[in-house]
């Protein structure tokens, strides 16, 4: 049997107190097992990012439990969950959330510098990384002198720099047209059944859906499942 | 540092001008404190070199040695008490003087001091004078500078009496005019003229504990005891001198201290986005934390370091014109006071950095 990557049990969130609570996310279930690609949609406002935070240890749930790997996510204090995210997520944000006055070496060293390794290693690392998102010309380059998708690529390339379990995506191809968000979007594919990893990802692009193994579906706070890919 | 180190490399301009600015207000702050420091030794070095602690003077002199006025029935009282064992007296006498076959005129400070007690001063050339010879005296090295030379004869101009300059001594000033130190033998001829009370003092300094001055105050009538820093304020000009300069370095540092947090604050509040990634991507508030107060102690280290050169470089300019003293341990005072404030300037965008969210990280267009 395949090992779950990131598991949720019931989980709903509810921003604000009293009369004016909104319940964003109503016991939600869902269970990622490796080598899988999820593809969340839903329509805005849905609580996709919302969702997408809450895997992510950014937000704590109202209800519910979450694991991911053997922890249990919802028992972790602070520190804890900052640890956790450092060693086990990954994540791709909507626009470059580059750091502007790194270099894209330095992007994905200063993951490493976190982690506290020293050393050669983290170099080797972060190279051959570069090299197969096809980034090595653009080492020593700022964000700045990048193209919207070389970014996206460095983004990817940072989000996989501590070999983490799962992939957090939300809109990784929003600023990007439709041929180089799917080349990213390829990426991101690839690596995850080549590593035997598992990753989410957030979109709005129909297109990008055939690329997935999954597609869940968020409307008013309750997640359904969609078959694939007859639905397209 | 990864992250600071970085950055400042990479905005260099942004840095270079914050760095600019906290160079020119350090070097301020550097350059009026000398000048406090020069003035206050150019008005008074002659009470601040003093080796002794405290100074009697009359009752009700307002703490002004110029307006103290002892007997010698009380001197000899003093000497008498047992906490007056090493006590000294002094005699202060402003008056003009005139170089001798010559017209021109200066202001002059004589002091009459035991030569054989802790009064004396520092002598750097010539023969220091003893206690019995009335018609030598020792002057402050400024005199040399205005053209005096050892064996000069001088007259006072109220009395008549004149001096023949033995010894030249240094860093002896009184109410910014040199002093000149005569024996008690040369003060005869000072006094006015038809005194009959003997010999005139104005004050009598000595060392020794609070408890010992507190007796001494207690049993002897007509006297009072005040600290060596009182009786600078005392001083003719001292007090107002000293307190407007000090008001500027206040002021100064207060500037600084609104100036690096405004800087320090613009730039964090640009950056909220970035802690905001920085955090999700697993960074601690404690290293953002680290790297801020970094780059604010690089800055201020970088910054004090070019502006203690420059105003030692501009010190060497002005010496002899200005009255400018800085002692290293002024500079560093006032390099740790820089330094303090520096990071109050900074605490604010602490603040903001430690409060912001790794969520703002997500579902938002940067
Ligand atoms: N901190 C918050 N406080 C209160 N309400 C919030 C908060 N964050 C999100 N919401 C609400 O929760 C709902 C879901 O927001 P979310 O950002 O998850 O939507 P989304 O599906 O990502 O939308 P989009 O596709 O536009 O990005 C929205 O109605 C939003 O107003
Ligand atoms: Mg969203």
């Amino acid at each position: 049997m395949k090992q779950s990557k990131l598991m949720l049990d019931q989980v709903s969130k509810e921003f604000g107190d009293g009369d004016t609570s909104v319940k964003v996310l109503d016991r939600i279930s869902l269970d990622i097992k490796s080598g899988e690609f999820v593809a969340v949609v839903g329509p805005s406002g849905s609580g996709k990012s919302t969702f997408l935070s809450i895997a992510g240890a950014l937000l704590s749930p109202t209800q519910g439990r979450i694991w991911m790997g053997d922890h249990e996510v919802t028992k972790l204090s602070a520190k804890k969950m900052n640890q956790l995210r450092l060693s086990h997520i990954g994540f791709v944000f909507q626009s470059s959330n580059l750091i502007p006055y790194l270099t894209v070496r330095d992007q994905l060293l200063l993951i490493a510098k976190l982690a506290g390794q020293q050393g050669q290693e983290p170099k080797q690392r972060a190279d051959h990384l570069l090299e197969r998102l096809g980034l090595s010309h653009r080492k020593n380059h700022y964000p700045e002198s990048l193209s919207g998708g070389e970014r996206q690529r460095v983004a990817i390339a940072r989000a996989w720099m501590n070999d983490p379990e799962l992939i957090l995506a939300d809109e990784p191809t929003a600023s990007l047209d439709s041929e180089r968000g799917r080349t990213v979007v390829q990426m991101l594919a690839d690596e995850v059944k080549l590593r035997q990893k598992a990753a989410v990802m957030v979109t709005h692009d129909k297109r990008m859906l055939d690329l997935c193994d999954r597609i869940v579906y968020i409307e008013d706070g309750k997640l359904s499942e969609q078959p694939q890919p007859i639905l397209l | 540092m990864f992250l600071a180190l970085r950055e400042l490399q990479h905005a260099k301009l942004r840095y270079l001008l914050i760095g600019f600015i906290m160079v020119l207000i350090s070097w301020l702050v550097l350059f009026v404190t000398g000048l406090a420091q020069g003035l206050s030794s150019d008005n008074a070095s002659s009470i601040q070199n003093m080796k002794a602690d405290y100074l009697i003077l009359q009752e009700e002199s307002d703490h002004r040695i110029n307006r103290s006025i002892l007997t010698d029935e009380i001197w000899r009282e003093i000497q008498r008490h047992p906490a007056g064992d090493h006590a000294s007296p002094l005699g202060v006498h402003m008056n003009t003087l005139t170089k001798e076959s010559s017209t021109a005129k200066f202001d002059a400070a004589f002091f009459a001091i035991d030569m054989a007690s802790m009064m004396a001063p520092k002598v750097v050339e010539g023969t220091m004078i003893n206690n019995t010879d009335a018609e030598h005296v020792m002057a402050d090295r400024s005199l040399k500078d205005d053209g005096y030379r050892l064996g000069d004869r001088i007259v006072d101009q109220a009395t008549g009496a004149a001096f023949t300059i033995a010894a030249f001594t240094e860093g002896q000033s009184f109410s910014h005019a040199p002093v000149i130190h005569l024996n008690f033998e040369g003060w005869k001829a000072l006094q006015p003229s038809g005194s009959q009370q003997g010999t005139i003092y104005n004050a009598v300094a000595l060392n020794g504990s609070p408890e010992q001055m507190d007796a001494l105050a207690q049993d002897i009538y007509g006297i009072e005891i005040i600290t060596k820093s009182k009786a600078l304020q005392g001083i003719p000009g001292f007090q107002e001198e000293q307190g407007s300069l000090v008001m500027m370095i206040v002021f100064l540092f207060v500037i600084a201290a609104f100036v690096l947090a405004v800087f320090f604050y613009v730039i964090t509040i640009q950056k909220m986005n970035q802690f905001g990634v920085l955090k999700a991507i697993g960074a601690g508030t404690g290293y953002l934390v680290r790297n801020l107060i970094f780059q604010v102690l690089t800055l201020t280290v970088v910054s004090l370091a070019i502006s203690i050169g420059l105003t030692y470089g501009v010190s060497l300019l002005i010496a002899g014109v200005v009255p400018f003293s800085l002692t290293p341990s002024v500079v560093l005072l006032c390099s740790l006071l820089f330094l303090a404030v520096s990071l109050m300037g900074s605490l604010l965008s602490l603040y903001r950095v430690i409060k912001i969210d790794a969520i703002e990280a997500i579902g938002r267009a940067a």
